[in-house]
């Protein structure tokens, strides 16, 4: 019988094998690669980009979008996605502030602010694994109907954090032993514990597989829509986190905070070289994505570029990054 | 046990492995079970046979708790079960080597071949080295050479297949069901296989085996339940078959004579003209000749080829080499504008995704390949457009309350002439229909061939895809049968037989 040369076939299976593991590891390396050469560029180019100072405060603001973005990723690997992860970022500040001025205590702030994330994941993950509405689709709304009561609770105004209470100021602002901020320790810990699960858990593997092909998955007796609603439910938390950090750097709850911070994240995301058809990418990858983004706004701010062009730049890497992953798949 | 690559926890105890009686099942307007009780026996291999659509693959899918029964009961180990869900049936020991690739492209081998139970340290991470080694190990006992870190999505489909089979036996197992298994395997491949399912039996585990090919099954199978149109037609031992046995129960049926045709036995000039057709996904070597005014049938079991010969002779997939030439002139270049130029269309197998545009009405669905005729300047004439349109459906009797209905509302039946009055209205020498009443209920499917055969009528040469027998011997006037991608048999319908037929499209 004739067989069809295929380029797998004729390397031998193990070649192919050891050949696709490097290029996996590779898309993160290119990644590594893009981000250092952007950060040896902006050091030369400017001489406050390479300071302590700089890099840490690019790495406190990044670890916002980091936190949200491992949830994303973790979403978009299992098939669905997330856009209404910004208006929840914006509205975990209100029952945080609230209730901290009402008792004084930053826990129980946190708790009603977790407790709202874990409610809108469930409704999403409800709405989109069991009821079967396209999950764009259905967190658009939850993005307008989350924003919408924003504006109705606050009456577009600010909720000032009225006991100034020195622990929720350090939760956004404050740094270990002077230098690493306390958001970026907090993003760091997500991002381990999460590449760990994706990896080495049974349920990380499981997200990978309903992403990858939801039948195959559910023939291999997987609850796929289970799988699902607690992708949505982790990727709401960690939104809600992201929120609480955003919440205490602005010192209040405020009705815009996390405007447009959903497109931010998946950009990063897809940057990081998660495919938005499931199944592939990798929360390393997403953490990279994060960082150029990040590094990149900055570096072209101390360049003096107007940010109407570092908005284009931005875009046109996004671009050019998706099709080079595209381009580089056909090829295979 | 999991250094162990082979099963070696024996579920079965003594008794059936498994017994499922009176199992009924229903889809909306078909059948597709009725009444069928068929029990599995440990340590034998029992093989379902059956044509196209006579219920194994329904059967398989509620064994492996895809579909639910609607009546009947399934007991396993003695005990009444319902399999409510594929992990189901994988708790009760049930695995299933299905016929289509059935894994995760972006895994790796060893990876699919633990995708249902993922082994755990005792903190319940995955051991990657348990998989790694295990897989190793199993592809070592049985004979298989695949390379366990391969990603699956890189592997042939043959190695993809032997990838299915082992991860069947990568535990422990009561009942291993194998739909098809050598379909893109090698002679030594299929060796190793049946090597591997006599030590299944060995160890006492029941392997339920379906193929078409009966060779297989006379050197494997220890039994032999042969279904058909959805009913429980014989089992028996192996040993009290014969090759023409075998195929007499498959077929069994009389042909009705449910296709009364007008046209008469003259036939115009070849119009379709195929020599020595290759392509790379399937067909081999294919020639022949269609006249206008005939009907000429092709047969062929799944798989055979008939949907890629209809896809490549009307310039849809690309062919590797041969000639085809439509009305004298060659489809060059090869794609279907070309094709529908010089006057072949396809009517495809897929209505839903590969022929209706299933939002719009009738009116466009029907006028879709024929607008230009209707263009006034840029604009389409709607008055002229719908009084043809609505010429099609009187003459057809297509049955909508009005042009503007969107297609989706019509029956199977409905929505197949829509689409031939497509190709009609833009004026064929030859329409290609696959399997032109699947999923069409039996009332409507003698409209369908009384308009096929009025198309032959007019003039047009009709090419038919069919794996149903009633439709090939009641429509064609000449049959050309496919097996593995090739003709392997051209004969006259005064000359054909069931038996000669399924005969030439069993390999």
């Amino acid at each position: 019988m004739p067989q069809s040369p295929s380029p797998a076939a004729a390397a031998g299976p193990s070649g192919a094998g050891a050949l696709i593991r490097s290029l996996f590891r590779r898309n993160e390396a290119v990644l590594l690669g893009c981000l250092i050469v952007l950060i040896v560029f902006f050091s030369l180019a400017s001489d406050s980009f390479l300071t302590v100072r700089n890099i840490t405060n690019v790495l406190g603001q990044a670890s916002l979008a980091m936190v949200a973005g491992i949830g994303v990723g973790v979403l978009v690997i299992s098939g669905e996605i997330d856009v209404s992860i910004g208006s929840l970022a914006g509205a975990v500040g209100i029952p945080l502030v609230v209730i901290m001025n009402a008792t004084g205590s930053l826990e129980l702030g946190i708790a009603a602010a977790l407790t709202l994330s874990l409610l809108v994941g469930a409704i999403n993950g409800y709405l989109a694994a069991y009821v079967g509405i396209n999950s764009l689709i259905a967190t658009l709304g939850s993005m307008f109907v989350i924003r919408g009561a924003i504006y109705l609770y606050t009456g577009q105004k600010a909720i000032p954090d009225d006991l100034a209470l020195e622990s929720f100021y350090q939760l956004g602002n404050g740094r270990l032993l002077g230098t690493i901020p306390y958001p970026a320790l907090v993003a760091l810990v997500l991002l381990v514990g999460f590449i760990y699960i994706m990896r080495h858990r049974p349920f990380g593997r499981k997200l990978y597989a309903v992403g990858g092909n939801p039948e195959v998955a559910r023939l291999a007796g997987f609850n796929v829509k289970r799988v699902k609603f607690i992708a949505f439910v982790i990727c709401s938390l960690l939104a809600g986190i992201s929120g609480i950090l955003l919440s205490s750097r602005l010192g209040s709850a405020v009705h815009v905070a996390g405007l447009g911070f959903e497109f931010q994240v998946v950009a990063a995301v897809v940057l990081g070289g998660v495919s938005l058809a499931g199944g592939i990418g990798s929360l390393a990858g997403v953490a990279l994505g994060v960082l150029i983004l990040y590094f990149l706004a900055n570096g072209l701010g101390m360049l003096n570029i107007a940010t109407e062009w570092q908005l284009v730049i931005t875009g046109l890497i996004i671009i050019a990054a998706v099709a080079f992953d595209e381009l580089k798949r056909r090829r295979k | 046990m999991l250094a162990d690559a082979t099963p070696t926890r024996q579920l079965a105890g003594p008794g059936p492995a498994m017994e499922m009686t009176g199992i009924g099942k229903r889809f909306p307007g078909v059948l597709a079970l009725e009444d069928v009780s068929v029990t599995f026996e440990p340590g034998k291999v029992h093989a379902l046979m059956g044509e196209n659509g006579a219920g194994k693959s329904t059967l398989i899918k509620i064994l492996a708790g895809v579909y639910q029964k609607d009546l009947g009961t399934i007991r396993i180990g003695g005990i009444e079960t319902d399999l409510r869900s594929p992990s189901d049936a994988i708790r009760q020991g049930i695995k299933v080597v299905f016929q289509e690739i059935a894994l995760i492209s972006e895994f790796t081998v060893a990876e699919n071949i633990f995708l249902e139970r993922y082994p755990v340290n005792g903190m319940g991470s995955i051991s990657w080295r348990t998989i790694r080694n295990d897989a190793a190990a199993l592809f070592e006992r049985v004979g298989f050479k695949v390379d366990p870190s391969a990603k699956v999505g890189d592997l042939p489909v043959s190695q993809q297949q032997m990838v299915e089979i082992a991860r069947a036996l990568a535990r422990e197992a009561r009942i291993v069901v194998m739909d098809e298994p050598t379909s893109s395997l090698t002679p030594n491949e299929v060796a190793l296989l049946f090597g591997v399912i006599r030590r299944l039996t060995g160890l006492g585990i029941a392997v339920v085996y379906v193929s078409h090919k009966l060779d297989e099954i006379f050197e494997i199978a220890d039994t032999v339940t042969v279904l058909r149109d959805g009913r429980h037609i014989s089992t028996k031992p192996v040993g009290e078959h014969t090759h023409d046995s075998l195929i007499q129960d498959m077929i069994g049926r009389r042909i009705e004579n449910l296709f009364p045709r007008s046209r008469g036995a003259s036939r115009g000039e070849v119009v379709v003209k195929v020599e020595n057709l290759s392509t790379d996904s399937k067909l081999k070597d294919i020639s022949f000749e269609a006249r206008a005014g005939e009907v000429l049938g092709f047969f062929g079991l799944m798989g055979a080829g008939r949907t890629e010969l209809a896809k490549a002779i009307t310039g849809y997939d690309p062919i590797r080499t041969g000639r085809i030439s439509i009305g004298g002139k060659p489809l060059l270049p090869h794609n279907t504008s070309t094709g529908v130029g010089l006057g072949i269309g396809l009517l495809s197998e897929d209505r839903k995704t590969e022929g209706l545009m299933l939002d719009l009405p009738v009116l466009q669905n029907t006028s879709l390949a024929a607008l230009e005729q209707f263009a006034r300047y840029a604009f389409v004439d709607e008055g002229r457009e719908k009084s043809a349109v609505q010429s099609f459906v009187d003459r057809f009797r297509i049955k909508t309350p009005n042009l503007g209905q969107q297609i989706k509302n019509l029956s199977g039946g409905n929505q197949q002439k829509v689409l031939l009055a497509r190709w009609l209205m833009r004026g064929l020498k030859v329409i290609v229909v696959d399997e032109p009443t699947r999923g069409i209920d039996v009332g409507a499917k003698s409209e369908i061939f009384a308009l096929i055969d009025q198309l032959a009528a007019e003039g047009l040469a009709v090419i038919m895809m069919t794996s149903e027998m009633p439709e090939l011997l009641g429509l064609s006037d000449r049959i050309a049968v496919m097996a593995e991608g090739r003709i392997t048999a051209t004969m006259s319908r005064e000359d054909a037989t069931q038996e000669s037929i399924l005969n030439a499209a069993i390999a």
